[in-house]
């Protein structure tokens, strides 16, 4: 009899986070000659370089008996609570991380707080509409719009609005509650308005029900039938607010760094830059552990939800709203030609040379301003596109590649997916930035390590239902192979709405390549990339606005983008396994249910 | 005993599920079943009596969880594609809904090449093709169409020539007729009866219907829970019940026929 699925999926599982930990615990093998060199520098910087000297440290590192051995030593000193010495101080990173931790976990309370507020007030509407049977949209342009800014972005945008033009809240540090109003709306904007638009719409979904017009007709109270959408609701967005908390993690990068709050974030952010890789593995580690705390948090409660007698899987999802109006569709419409405008009148002139006075305002002949070496801002925005874009454009098509082949073989490849589901983008290009050292290949390289989560998933969905189709079904009497199945029948008929799906995604990559350039993680000065850019110019905003206005508006037009089109794109995206139409009826397989986070 | 297709003491158990359905189901006990050539069996019952899971363990598609399938003496069990091209050769299925078992994208011609070549068939393949489709009189102008630009009828037919391109000695037909209109079940059931008394092949006829039973087959089996209750010439079968099921099933087909000849009522 062959391995029943439940336990593939688990044996997958538990091999994707052991690959992660291993990964962890490897770290300081894969970053290579750059290490002893790391450790010289900031510790011995009156010794020459010379073999000996090198030797001597990768000596004491225990660099010397290959990653096995430094696994197994790593592993030890975990386990009894010692999670090393860093490189840089030479003093232990236990206690540095635990009180980062404690700040971030208190941040992320009151982004969650901000968040779930704002989810409510998205929510609310949905609920009012299904009580008085009005079928509204799927979701409002309010929460796409946003859903559709990164962290980073609104951070800065916050910094300049709340703490500098209106002076209502300090702009630097963590000394007092008012000190967390601006990170927690920066954190909790983006991801309440992601919790509020799931949350809608299977509310919306939901009310649209046969069993509800039942209830109607026996009377059920409006209260009644609230709780009881909404529990019929909740379960199958739940893994999705799970992971909407463990992407806080990485957006907390970002906006700890905006804010210089003390947190985790900042540490692994400078962990990273600085290769100190003890104390950036230890920040790994705990994020590890918070993301599973969060994960089995949100799995308990949905099956205290759903009720231990049903099993996952068997409560059928609801379907997605179809709304393909032309509104839809003018929105992307109008933020890519303004795009498109924008670069190519950038693209003409020139980005590197210092052409124009420090900080120069905007003119006609300088539309954007020049930044504060003199260089022509629109120039550089319209360049640092064509850089941002198209590396996006290489990611996504690795992320397509990578997605169809782990996408046919969904069983033993659910841990991996879930895992690169999950993880935010900035904390791969933080591994990636530490062991190779910050560039735009290791920024392409983290952010393709993750992408192709949802591509996968998609695949797997959609190579289900090719396999359901009773023309896939027969093929088996016919003498058809495995092999030419796969090749011949189901990837024919997957690979074209998987293509639009990855075209879909290229604003969101190129955001997440910008959010890695701005954190200093990708492309190096003088590179015209967006968030280099932003970063740049987040400097001078008091004196000069106008530095972050033109990557700040490029960023918002390609989030707008990449939000609608997700949007519309969302639709062809199918969100319940499909059921088995031909007659010939499989022998029970588990249906590895996945779903594709919008971000 | 000449060349057989056998089903010898066949049961069939659905794997447990999850942690906390432990009970494994049976579907099948202890099910034997014998074609010869030139003959037609009907294997009948209501939905859920096992008939399906019968039909893929006879395809060599399911394992059961015991007793053999046999050809000729030769067992059979699921295995790669490889190993199983003799019996595949031999042994042909026409799904029921046959019009969505027609990839989409492929022509008529593709279609019926696919077994020929998986199943490394001998001689000249456009010239089988086009036996195949003289067959089920699909005219051969046809070839190149898509299954989409092809009636019901059409597709039903194409799905049988299918079947019958590899020259195979068995024909297992699941629910052939029954997505069918009833002057298009006449003739696609006249088709298979041709089949079986002209040309001698083997036929299993699988259907919830004793009446389309009785309009080819000499044999007819009754499947109920799992188990054969009835075995026997279709005519006693149909006049005489001795199981409960059996009863059942002659009694609703009856009544569908009553209903055939009162004027319908609309409702």
């Amino acid at each position: 009899m062959p391995t029943p699925a439940f336990l593939k999926v688990a044996a997958s599982r538990i091999a994707a986070l052991l690959g992660l930990v291993v990964l962890i615990g490897i770290m300081p093998w894969l970053s290579g000659r750059g290490a002893e060199y790391t450790i010289l520098r900031a510790r011995y910087s009156d010794r020459e370089p010379t073999p000996e000297t090198l030797a001597a440290i990768r000596a004491e590192l225990g660099l010397e008996h290959g990653p096995l051995a430094m696994l197994g030593s790593w592993l030890q000193r975990v386990v009894t609570g010692d999670l090393g010495t860093s490189w840089i101080s030479n003093t232990p990173v236990a206690p540095g991380v635990v009180a980062a931790l404690s700040v971030s976990v208190t941040l992320m309370g009151f982004a969650l707080a901000a968040a779930s507020i704002i989810a409510l007030l998205i929510g609310v509407p949905a609920v009012v509409d299904g009580l008085r049977q009005r079928r509204g949209p799927a979701s409002g342009a309010l929460s796409a719009a946003l859903t559709s800014l990164p962290e980073f972005l609104l951070a800065a945008m916050l910094l300049v609005v709340g703490a500098i033009w209106l002076r209502w809240f300090p702009p630097f540090g963590w000394k007092g509650p008012e000190y967390s109003v601006l990170p927690a709306l920066a954190l909790g904007i983006p991801a309440g308005g992601l919790m509020g638009l799931l949350l809608s719409d299977a509310v919306r979904a939901g009310f649209g029900e046969k069993w509800v017009a039942t209830w109607r007709l026996a009377g059920a109270q409006p209260g009644q039938l609230t709780r009881a959408v909404l529990r019929r609701a909740l379960p199958s967005v739940l893994p999705q607010i799970g992971l909407v908390l463990i992407g806080l993690t990485g957006g907390a990068v970002a906006v700890e760094k905006v804010y210089a709050i003390p947190g985790l974030g900042r540490a692994l952010l400078g962990a990273a830059s600085a290769q100190d890789i003890p104390a950036l593995q230890a920040g790994m580690l705990a994020l590890l552990a918070l993301a599973l705390l969060v994960g089995t948090l949100t799995t308990a409660v949905r099956y205290v939800l759903i009720g231990p007698a049903i099993r996952f899987g068997t409560l059928p999802l609801p379907d997605p709203l179809q709304s393909g109006s032309r509104r839809r569709l003018a929105v992307p419409a109008v933020a890519s030609a303004s795009l498109l405008l924008m670069v190519m009148a950038g693209l003409v002139r020139d980005p590197f040379t210092s052409a124009h006075a420090r900080l120069a305002l905007p003119t006609w002949a300088l539309p954007f301003g020049a930044d504060a070496s003199g260089r022509d801002l629109l120039a550089r925005v319209g360049h640092g596109a064509v850089g941002t874009l198209g590396t996006a454009l290489v990611v996504v098509l690795v992320c397509l590649a990578v997605g169809i082949a782990v996408g046919l073989f969904p069983l033993a490849a659910t841990g991996p997916l879930e895992v690169a589901n999950a993880a935010p983008p900035i904390l791969a290009g933080l591994v990636v930035a530490a062991i190779t050292g910050p560039s735009a290949q290791g920024a392409a390289l983290a952010v393709a390590a993750v992408g192709w989560a949802p591509l996968a998933a998609h695949t797997a969905a959609l190579a289900q239902e090719a396999r359901a189709q009773s023309y896939v079904q027969i093929l088996p009497v016919l003498g058809v192979g495995r092999a030419r199945i796969m090749l011949r029948y189901i990837l024919p008929a997957v690979v074209r709405p998987l293509l639009r799906h990855a075209m879909l995604r290229l604003p969101g990559v190129a955001l997440a390549l910008a959010a890695l350039g701005f954190l200093g993680l990708g492309p190096q000065q003088p590179s015209p990339e967006w968030g280099l850019i932003l970063a740049e110019g987040i400097g001078y905003v008091e004196r000069a606005p106008w530095t972050v206005l033109a990557p700040a508006s490029a960023l918002v037009l390609a989030s707008v983008l990449a939000v609608s089109l997700a949007g519309a794109g969302g639709t062809a995206v199918p969100a319940s396994p499909p059921q088995n139409t031909g007659k010939l009826p499989t022998t029970p397989a588990g249906t590895g249910r996945q779903r594709a986070a919008v971000r | 005993m000449t060349a057989a297709l056998t089903a010898h003491g066949i049961s069939f158990a659905h794997p447990s599920r999850g942690f906390r359905h432990r009970q494994p189901t049976e579907t099948l006990a202890n099910v034997s079943l014998s074609l010869t050539p030139g003959t037609s069996t009907a294997l009948v019952g209501s939905s859920g009596s096992g008939k399906s899971t019968l039909v893929r363990i006879l395809l060599a598609l399911a394992n059961p969880s015991a007793g053999t399938v046999m050809l000729d003496g030769r067992t059979v069990s699921p295995g790669p594609a490889r190993a199983l091209r003799w019996y595949r050769r031999a042994v042909q299925y026409i799904p029921q809904n046959p019009a969505g078992s027609l990839d989409p994208r492929m022509t008529v011609s593709q279609l019926l090449m696919e077994p020929l070549r998986q199943l490394r068939v001998e001689g000249n393949h456009r010239s089988l093709i086009g036996e195949a489709l003289d067959r089920v009189e699909v005219p051969a102008t046809l070839m190149g169409r898509r299954p989409g630009e092809l009636s019901g009828g059409q597709n039903q037919r194409v799905a049988i020539a299918r079947a019958l391109v590899v020259s195979p000695s068995y024909l297992l037909a699941d629910e052939p007729v029954s997505g069918l209109d009833l002057p298009l079940r006449d003739t696609v059931l006249s088709l298979l009866d041709g089949l079986v008394r002209e040309e001698g092949l083997g036929m299993l006829l699988v259907t919830h219907d004793l009446a389309t039973a009785a309009r080819i087959c000499g044999t007819t089996a009754v499947l109920a829970k799992g188990s054969i209750v009835e075995h026997g010439p279709t005519d006693q079968v149909l006049e005489n019940p001795a199981s409960p099921a059996a009863v059942e099933l002659v009694k609703a087909s009856a009544g569908l026929q009553l209903q055939g000849t009162v004027p319908a009522v609309a409702l």
